[in-house]
Protein backbone atom coordinates (compact mmCIF):
# COMPACT_ATOMS: atom_id res chain seq x y z
CA UNK A 1 0.00 0.00 0.00
CA UNK A 2 0.97 3.33 -1.01
CA UNK A 3 1.94 5.68 2.40
CA UNK A 4 -0.99 8.20 2.61
CA UNK A 5 0.84 12.01 2.02
CA UNK A 6 -0.73 15.13 1.57
CA UNK A 7 -3.39 15.91 4.26
CA UNK A 8 -6.54 17.79 3.10
CA UNK A 9 -6.66 21.52 4.12
CA UNK A 10 -10.21 21.21 5.51
CA UNK A 11 -11.49 24.47 3.90
CA UNK A 12 -15.08 24.54 3.31
CA UNK A 13 -15.95 24.95 0.01
CA UNK A 14 -18.51 27.56 -1.16
CA UNK A 15 -19.79 24.71 -3.53
CA UNK A 16 -21.23 23.10 -1.19
CA UNK A 17 -23.46 25.43 0.61
CA UNK A 18 -24.69 25.64 -3.06
CA UNK A 19 -25.32 22.69 -3.83
CA UNK A 20 -27.22 22.38 -0.12
CA UNK A 21 -29.44 25.05 -0.93
CA UNK A 22 -30.15 23.77 -4.67
CA UNK A 23 -30.94 20.17 -3.26
CA UNK A 24 -33.05 22.03 -0.62
CA UNK A 25 -35.45 24.07 -3.22
CA UNK A 26 -35.59 21.17 -5.65
CA UNK A 27 -36.63 18.66 -2.26
CA UNK A 28 -39.23 21.24 -1.44
CA UNK A 29 -40.58 21.44 -5.33
CA UNK A 30 -40.68 17.68 -5.73
CA UNK A 31 -42.16 17.54 -2.70
CA UNK A 32 -45.08 19.79 -3.02
CA UNK A 33 -45.79 18.39 -6.46
CA UNK A 34 -45.64 14.57 -4.48
CA UNK A 35 -47.92 15.93 -1.74
CA UNK A 36 -50.42 18.17 -3.93
CA UNK A 37 -49.76 17.43 -8.21
CA UNK A 38 -49.21 13.82 -8.70
CA UNK A 39 -52.38 11.97 -8.46
CA UNK A 40 -52.81 8.87 -6.41
CA UNK A 41 -52.28 5.37 -7.10
CA UNK A 42 -54.65 3.13 -7.64
CA UNK A 43 -54.07 0.66 -4.63
CA UNK A 44 -52.38 2.35 -2.46
CA UNK A 45 -54.00 5.49 -2.62
CA UNK A 46 -52.36 8.35 -1.01
CA UNK A 47 -49.86 6.33 0.95
CA UNK A 48 -48.19 5.75 -2.03
CA UNK A 49 -46.85 9.93 -2.27
CA UNK A 50 -43.99 8.20 1.00
CA UNK A 51 -42.42 6.52 -2.84
CA UNK A 52 -41.56 10.03 -3.55
CA UNK A 53 -38.86 10.54 -0.63
CA UNK A 54 -38.66 6.86 0.57
CA UNK A 55 -37.01 5.11 -3.13
CA UNK A 56 -34.74 8.47 -3.86
CA UNK A 57 -33.39 8.22 -0.29
CA UNK A 58 -32.59 4.62 -1.18
CA UNK A 59 -30.79 5.68 -4.12
CA UNK A 60 -28.54 7.96 -2.66
CA UNK A 61 -28.21 5.80 0.31
CA UNK A 62 -26.84 3.23 -1.94
CA UNK A 63 -24.90 6.00 -4.27
CA UNK A 64 -23.22 7.15 -1.09
CA UNK A 65 -21.64 3.31 0.35
CA UNK A 66 -20.73 2.67 -3.66
CA UNK A 67 -18.41 6.27 -3.20
CA UNK A 68 -17.25 5.28 0.31
CA UNK A 69 -16.51 2.05 -1.42
CA UNK A 70 -14.16 4.02 -4.16
CA UNK A 71 -12.91 6.08 -1.68
CA UNK A 72 -11.62 2.79 0.30
CA UNK A 73 -10.19 1.29 -2.99
CA UNK A 74 -8.44 4.48 -3.65
CA UNK A 75 -7.33 5.21 -0.19
CA UNK A 76 -5.94 1.16 -0.24
CA UNK A 77 -3.85 0.99 -4.01
CA UNK A 78 -3.58 5.20 -4.61
CA UNK A 79 -2.83 6.28 -1.20
CA UNK A 80 -3.71 9.86 0.16
CA UNK A 81 -5.41 11.45 3.32
CA UNK A 82 -8.27 12.88 1.28
CA UNK A 83 -9.76 9.59 0.53
CA UNK A 84 -9.56 8.50 3.92
CA UNK A 85 -11.64 12.00 4.63
CA UNK A 86 -13.90 10.79 1.95
CA UNK A 87 -14.47 7.38 3.10
CA UNK A 88 -15.46 8.63 6.70
CA UNK A 89 -18.09 11.59 5.10
CA UNK A 90 -19.40 8.95 2.31
CA UNK A 91 -20.10 6.23 5.00
CA UNK A 92 -21.26 8.27 7.94
CA UNK A 93 -23.91 10.17 5.00
CA UNK A 94 -24.31 6.66 4.21
CA UNK A 95 -25.75 5.69 7.31
CA UNK A 96 -27.49 8.69 7.70
CA UNK A 97 -29.84 7.73 4.68
CA UNK A 98 -30.09 4.15 5.35
CA UNK A 99 -31.67 5.05 8.40
CA UNK A 100 -33.92 7.02 6.98
CA UNK A 101 -34.64 4.55 4.84
CA UNK A 102 -35.64 2.00 7.12
CA UNK A 103 -37.89 4.82 9.01
CA UNK A 104 -39.74 5.72 5.99
CA UNK A 105 -40.33 2.21 5.05
CA UNK A 106 -41.63 1.24 8.34
CA UNK A 107 -44.19 4.43 7.71
CA UNK A 108 -45.16 3.01 4.12
CA UNK A 109 -45.06 -0.69 5.32
CA UNK A 110 -47.65 -0.17 8.39
CA UNK A 111 -50.55 0.42 6.00
CA UNK A 112 -49.57 -1.99 3.44
CA UNK A 113 -48.19 -4.68 5.14
CA UNK A 114 -50.16 -4.15 8.12
CA UNK A 115 -46.69 -3.97 10.29
CA UNK A 116 -44.03 -1.58 11.07
CA UNK A 117 -41.20 -4.37 10.10
CA UNK A 118 -40.51 -7.82 8.90
CA UNK A 119 -37.39 -9.56 8.49
CA UNK A 120 -37.59 -9.83 5.41
CA UNK A 121 -35.17 -10.40 3.05
CA UNK A 122 -34.94 -6.54 1.82
CA UNK A 123 -35.44 -5.02 4.96
CA UNK A 124 -33.10 -7.62 6.89
CA UNK A 125 -30.25 -6.88 4.39
CA UNK A 126 -30.87 -3.03 4.79
CA UNK A 127 -30.41 -3.57 8.30
CA UNK A 128 -27.42 -5.85 7.77
CA UNK A 129 -26.23 -2.48 5.84
CA UNK A 130 -26.77 0.30 8.51
CA UNK A 131 -25.03 -2.43 11.48
CA UNK A 132 -22.42 -2.91 9.29
CA UNK A 133 -21.60 0.76 8.34
CA UNK A 134 -22.48 2.19 11.99
CA UNK A 135 -19.86 -0.12 13.20
CA UNK A 136 -17.09 0.45 11.10
CA UNK A 137 -17.68 4.20 12.02
CA UNK A 138 -17.89 3.45 15.33
CA UNK A 139 -15.25 1.43 15.72
CA UNK A 140 -13.06 4.05 13.83
CA UNK A 141 -13.50 6.18 17.01
CA UNK A 142 -11.22 3.80 19.03
CA UNK A 143 -8.24 3.49 17.19
CA UNK A 144 -5.54 6.37 17.81
CA UNK A 145 -2.98 5.64 14.94
CA UNK A 146 -4.92 7.40 11.81
CA UNK A 147 -2.82 4.95 9.33
CA UNK A 148 -3.94 1.79 10.88
CA UNK A 149 -7.42 3.21 11.43
CA UNK A 150 -7.45 4.20 7.53
CA UNK A 151 -6.35 0.95 6.28
CA UNK A 152 -8.48 -1.52 8.20
CA UNK A 153 -11.52 0.98 7.58
CA UNK A 154 -10.65 0.58 4.16
CA UNK A 155 -10.69 -3.04 4.13
CA UNK A 156 -13.75 -3.05 6.48
CA UNK A 157 -15.83 -0.59 3.87
CA UNK A 158 -14.79 -3.03 0.80
CA UNK A 159 -15.98 -6.04 2.85
CA UNK A 160 -18.92 -4.39 4.17
CA UNK A 161 -19.88 -3.03 0.77
CA UNK A 162 -20.48 -6.86 -0.75
CA UNK A 163 -23.90 -6.26 0.92
CA UNK A 164 -25.25 -3.49 -1.09
CA UNK A 165 -25.43 -5.46 -4.29
CA UNK A 166 -27.37 -7.88 -2.21
CA UNK A 167 -29.63 -5.23 -0.84
CA UNK A 168 -30.75 -4.64 -4.55
CA UNK A 169 -30.94 -7.50 -5.86
CA UNK A 170 -32.48 -9.51 -2.89
CA UNK A 171 -36.37 -8.37 -3.79
CA UNK A 172 -35.47 -10.51 -7.07
CA UNK A 173 -33.62 -13.41 -5.40
CA UNK A 174 -35.85 -14.16 -2.57
CA UNK A 175 -39.90 -14.05 -1.96
CA UNK A 176 -40.21 -10.86 -0.66
CA UNK A 177 -43.05 -8.78 0.78
CA UNK A 178 -41.08 -5.66 -0.48
CA UNK A 179 -41.96 -5.05 -4.20
CA UNK A 180 -39.78 -4.96 -7.32
CA UNK A 181 -37.33 -1.71 -7.11
CA UNK A 182 -39.05 1.12 -7.93
CA UNK A 183 -37.62 3.47 -11.46
CA UNK A 184 -39.04 5.38 -13.99
CA UNK A 185 -39.30 2.03 -16.06
CA UNK A 186 -41.59 0.43 -13.67
CA UNK A 187 -43.73 3.33 -12.26
CA UNK A 188 -46.22 5.29 -14.80
CA UNK A 189 -44.94 8.39 -15.95
CA UNK A 190 -47.91 10.38 -14.18
CA UNK A 191 -45.43 10.18 -11.12
CA UNK A 192 -41.85 10.31 -13.13
CA UNK A 193 -41.48 14.63 -12.40
CA UNK A 194 -41.81 14.26 -8.67
CA UNK A 195 -39.53 11.35 -8.34
CA UNK A 196 -37.04 12.95 -10.85
CA UNK A 197 -36.97 16.20 -8.76
CA UNK A 198 -36.59 14.81 -5.43
CA UNK A 199 -33.93 12.13 -6.59
CA UNK A 200 -31.99 15.24 -7.84
CA UNK A 201 -32.94 17.11 -4.47
CA UNK A 202 -31.45 14.39 -1.93
CA UNK A 203 -28.52 14.05 -4.86
CA UNK A 204 -27.22 17.63 -4.19
CA UNK A 205 -28.16 17.04 -0.57
CA UNK A 206 -25.68 14.18 -0.33
CA UNK A 207 -23.20 16.18 -2.11
CA UNK A 208 -23.20 18.78 -0.41
CA UNK A 209 -22.70 16.36 3.08
CA UNK A 210 -20.36 14.39 2.48
CA UNK A 211 -17.87 17.57 0.81
CA UNK A 212 -18.85 19.25 4.64
CA UNK A 213 -18.55 15.75 6.65
CA UNK A 214 -15.06 15.61 4.66
CA UNK A 215 -13.71 18.63 5.52
CA UNK A 216 -14.60 18.05 9.51
CA UNK A 217 -12.39 14.45 8.99
CA UNK A 218 -9.86 16.61 7.21
CA UNK A 219 -9.96 19.43 9.65
CA UNK A 220 -9.63 16.40 12.78
CA UNK A 221 -6.95 14.66 10.87
CA UNK A 222 -4.34 17.77 10.64
CA UNK A 223 -4.81 17.71 14.42
CA UNK A 224 -3.98 14.44 15.46
CA UNK A 225 -0.75 14.64 12.85
CA UNK A 226 0.07 18.03 13.65
CA UNK A 227 3.12 17.48 16.44
CA UNK A 228 1.97 18.17 19.99
CA UNK A 229 2.65 21.76 21.61
CA UNK A 230 4.34 21.72 24.55
CA UNK A 231 2.24 22.14 27.61
CA UNK A 232 0.96 25.69 29.02
CA UNK A 233 3.68 24.96 32.19
CA UNK A 234 7.14 24.73 29.24
CA UNK A 235 5.55 27.39 27.31
CA UNK A 236 6.14 29.57 30.73
CA UNK A 237 9.21 28.12 31.75
CA UNK A 238 10.77 28.61 28.06
CA UNK A 239 9.42 32.41 28.18
CA UNK A 240 11.32 32.76 31.43
CA UNK A 241 14.49 30.95 29.75
CA UNK A 242 14.47 33.48 26.81
CA UNK A 243 13.75 36.66 29.36
CA UNK B 1 -58.06 -0.44 3.85
CA UNK B 2 -61.74 -0.79 2.08
CA UNK B 3 -63.25 -4.20 1.20
CA UNK B 4 -62.18 -4.46 -2.42
CA UNK B 5 -58.12 -4.31 -1.30
CA UNK B 6 -57.59 -0.25 -2.02
CA UNK B 7 -55.99 1.57 0.89
CA UNK B 8 -58.34 4.94 1.80
CA UNK B 9 -56.46 7.31 3.85
CA UNK B 10 -53.56 7.16 4.99
CA UNK B 11 -51.85 10.94 5.23
CA UNK B 12 -50.95 10.47 8.92
CA UNK B 13 -48.31 7.70 7.31
CA UNK B 14 -47.60 10.17 4.37
CA UNK B 15 -47.03 13.40 6.92
CA UNK B 16 -44.73 11.49 9.34
CA UNK B 17 -42.83 10.37 6.82
CA UNK B 18 -42.23 13.20 5.04
CA UNK B 19 -41.69 15.29 8.43
CA UNK B 20 -38.93 12.49 9.90
CA UNK B 21 -37.26 12.93 6.13
CA UNK B 22 -37.41 17.03 7.14
CA UNK B 23 -36.66 16.77 10.52
CA UNK B 24 -33.21 14.07 9.56
CA UNK B 25 -32.35 16.05 6.68
CA UNK B 26 -32.23 19.47 8.49
CA UNK B 27 -31.35 18.14 12.12
CA UNK B 28 -27.84 16.25 10.18
CA UNK B 29 -27.03 19.62 8.29
CA UNK B 30 -27.27 21.67 11.50
CA UNK B 31 -25.26 19.09 13.23
CA UNK B 32 -22.74 19.06 10.45
CA UNK B 33 -22.52 22.99 10.77
CA UNK B 34 -21.93 23.05 14.36
CA UNK B 35 -19.31 20.39 14.85
CA UNK B 36 -17.45 22.63 11.64
CA UNK B 37 -17.84 25.47 13.79
CA UNK B 38 -16.38 23.68 16.99
CA UNK B 39 -13.67 21.99 14.84
CA UNK B 40 -12.45 25.53 13.63
CA UNK B 41 -12.63 26.62 16.76
CA UNK B 42 -10.15 24.34 18.06
CA UNK B 43 -7.96 24.92 15.51
CA UNK B 44 -7.93 28.56 16.34
CA UNK B 45 -7.09 27.64 19.75
CA UNK B 46 -4.52 26.01 19.25
CA UNK B 47 -2.80 28.10 16.43
CA UNK B 48 -3.00 30.93 19.07
CA UNK B 49 -1.05 28.89 21.79
CA UNK B 50 1.67 27.51 18.82
CA UNK B 51 2.41 31.46 18.08
CA UNK B 52 2.79 32.08 21.45
CA UNK B 53 5.30 29.01 21.68
CA UNK B 54 7.17 30.48 18.79
CA UNK B 55 6.96 33.90 20.50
Amino acid sequence: MNRPSEIPSGATRPAAFAFGALGLVLLCVGSYWGLVVAPAETYMGDVQRIMYVHVPTAWNAMLALTFAFGCALAFLFQGGWKWDCRLEAAMEVGVVLSMLLCAQGALWAKPTWGVWWDWDPRLTTTAVLVFAFGGILALRTFVDDPVRRGTWSAVAAIVAYIDVPIVYFSVKWWNSLHQQPSTPATVSSAFHLPLRINAFGILFLMIAFITLRSSLAALRLRGELAPPLPEPAVTTALAGTRG
Amino acid sequence: MSGMGVIEGGWEFVWAAYGISAAVLLGYAASLVARLRSERARVRREASRGLEVSR
